[in-house]
């Protein structure tokens, strides 16, 4: 398994996808120091002021995770099934391996890959804002949550798309991989403004089409939680533990908090999906 | 027994594959395993080496039941439509392969192999920049990588020139020579012929015959006779002894499974006071035999 685990992550250097994400994401960071040092240009004081770095901060966050998200599908849609679709599969199962050993072997290899890209994408993104003066203060306590939860993302759904690709082709997991991360994105945004019309609606119509949907912002969540877990990585890094916090509501911000139970729901999809994948994939003729 | 199987079955869905095959395969054998293009070969030997699970009945490897980790421990492979990570270079793909056979320090090995199948050279260029023939012996390499006791090649001269492909047969007359087990896939009868001690035919996915190669020959001796002053008693005698009779004024036509009845059948003919003039016998060759079987087969 670890030869296995150290090919996935040479491999991934070498493939072309890596490359094109790597001069996407130098591209976007350039682009978004550029934008930073305008804005931190005026001298700033009002907690409106404030409230915009928040905004700045978690916009940046938000296209890097998405740059990351981007990542993972074209580096992993085809860990498994392209494997078996060019025929390389043949020489490396009929070793005395178990299958789900390439299936975790993969799924380790690239998660390590992934968590590398993914710190550097949010320490740049982080480090650019108080390199140009960002009123906003962090504590290495609010830097390392965020970090965490912000690879954490990725790597569910790395789990869905590793699983996916042990099941179906490398088309197929693609189309799933897309869908999927899609629901989530909608879902989410759909749960933030049904929490908004809950708190800012006092009506009994604004409460009850809020609270559907929350409902269906949490349905979403179920199937793939990668929103969720970026809204929790939002409220570690800005919500000191002074308990003041820099959170705002809007499209890249986060006012719901998701709840404990959702992150053990969070580890038991991991852990399925990727037994689950491994025992089809051990099913499978090749 | 290296090999054994036991009324082995696979389909896809009620099709194709190959039924209820019997085989065993002794220890220092090269084993043949001959057929047409889709009668079974490869599905079978990807069922042996674990990448198929089987329909029905049993099989074992060095005495361990096939599709687990044990069974494929000493045990070599070469696919058919070979395929190897192309960004790798060959002594690259070689350790990746060391590797994962969790083979210790794999460098001297790794030269060994290279040389053997005559890539001395090439080592450093990556397999994107290889050719299909270099490919094929990069895989017959990878098979050998572990010293296995069973190596299974599946069609692997099929992308080699004449002379690579006489390379392979001096490759697998090596490997017996060490006193390996060779299974050897093939469609073409010429390969199986020059190297192989035990044959199997294979056709729409049944064993249609099988056994060492020189009986096989032996089974179909053809022999023409012409003889006068016979008694149809006689006549009667050498058709229950013989298969496809033919029988017209005097001359007989038929096949012996046994080149050991011929000199009984002349015997016959002297002591029923019958006058033998012309005895000829030819032995086919495997070509012949295969093309026999594959066409008994197809009418029946
Ligand atoms: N994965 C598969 N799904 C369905 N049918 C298959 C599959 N693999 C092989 N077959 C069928 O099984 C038969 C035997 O194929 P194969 O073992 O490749 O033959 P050979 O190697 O002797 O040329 C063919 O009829 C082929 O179409
Ligand atoms: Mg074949």
């Amino acid at each position: 398994m670890i030869t296995i685990i150290k090919y996935t992550f040479k491999e991934m250097l070498k493939k072309r996808a890596f490359l094109l994400v790597s001069i996407l994401s130098l591209l976007y960071l350039s682009i978004y120091a550029f934008g930073l040092s305008k804005i931190f240009e005026r001298p700033s004081n009002s907690i409106y002021d404030i409230i915009f770095q928040s905004e700045i901060l978690s916009a940046g966050l938000f296209f890097a995770n998405f740059i990351v998200a981007f990542l993972v599908v074209l580096t992993s849609v085809n860990s498994i099934s392209g494997e078996i679709e060019s025929g390389t599969i043949y020489s490396i199962l009929s070793k005395p391996i178990k299958r789900y050993e390439l299936v975790l072997g993969k799924f380790i290899g690239l998660s390590i890959m992934i968590v590398l890209y993914s710190s550097i994408m949010f320490l740049s993104v982080v480090g650019l804002n108080i390199w140009f003066g960002s009123k906003i203060s962090f504590g290495w306590d609010n830097i390392l949550k965020g970090l965490f939860f912000f690879d954490l993302g990725p790597i569910v759904f790395l789990a869905l798309i590793i699983a996916s690709s042990s099941i179906f082709s490398t088309i197929n997991t693609g189309i799933i991989a897309i869908m999927a991360y899609g629901i989530a994105l909608v879902g989410g945004v759909l749960e933030q403004i049904g929490t908004a019309m809950q708190q800012s609606q006092v009506g009994a119509f604004g409460l009850k089409s809020g609270e559907s949907l929350i409902n269906a912002g949490i349905i979403t969540s179920l199937i793939l939680p990668t929103d969720v877990i970026y809204r929790k990585m939002t409220a570690e890094l800005l919500t000191q533990s002074s308990g003041i916090s820099f959170m705002t509501q809007g499209l890249f911000g986060g006012m719901s908090q998701p709840s404990i139970y959702m992150f053990i729901y969070i580890f038991f999809y991991m852990v399925f999906l990727l037994y689950y994948g491994a025992k089809r994939f051990s099913q499978r003729d090749l | 027994m290296v090999l054994e199987t036991q009324n082995l079955t696979k389909q896809f869905n009620g099709k194709g594959g190959f039924k209820e095959v019997t085989l065993s395969v002794e220890k220092g054998q090269v084993f043949g395993f001959l057929g047409p293009n889709g009668a079974g070969k490869s599905t079978f030997v990807k069922t042996m080496v674990g990448l198929l699970h089987p329909t029905s009945g049993f099989a074992w490897i060095l005495g361990k039941p096939i599709g687990t980790v044990e069974s494929r421990e000493k045990v070599g492979f070469l696919p058919e439509n070979f395929r190897y990570h192309d960004w790798m270079t060959g002594k690259e793909l070689l350790t990746f392969h060391a590797e994962l056979y969790k083979i210790k320090n794999p460098g001297k090995k790794i030269d060994e192999l290279l040389e053997l199948v005559k890539l001395k050279g090439h080592e450093s260029k990556l397999i994107k920049n290889y050719s299909k023939g270099m490919q094929q012996r990069i895989g017959i390499a990878i098979a050998l990588l572990n010293d296995p006791e069973i190596v299974f090649l599946d069609e692997p001269t099929s992308a080699l020139d004449p002379v690579g492909r006489i390379e392979v047969r001096e490759i697998i007359k090596e490997l017996k020579s060490q006193g390996k087990t060779v299974f050897l896939n093939s469609h073409l009868l010429s390969e199986v012929e020059m190297v192989c001690d035990e044959v199997a035919v294979i056709n729409h996915g049944r064993i249609i015959a099988q056994g060492k190669l020189e009986e096989l020959l032996k089974e179909h001796t053809h022999v023409e006779m012409i003889v006068s002053d016979y008694t149809s008693e006689l006549i009667e005698k050498i058709s229950r002894l013989s298969k496809e009779f033919q029988f017209k004024e005097g001359k007989l036509s038929f096949k012996v499974e046994d080149r050991e009845k011929i000199p009984i059948i002349a015997k016959m003919v002297i002591e029923a006071d019958a006058k033998l003039y012309q005895l000829n016998t030819q032995t086919s060759s495997l070509e012949d035999l295969f093309i026999n079987l594959i066409g008994k087969d197809e009418v029946s």
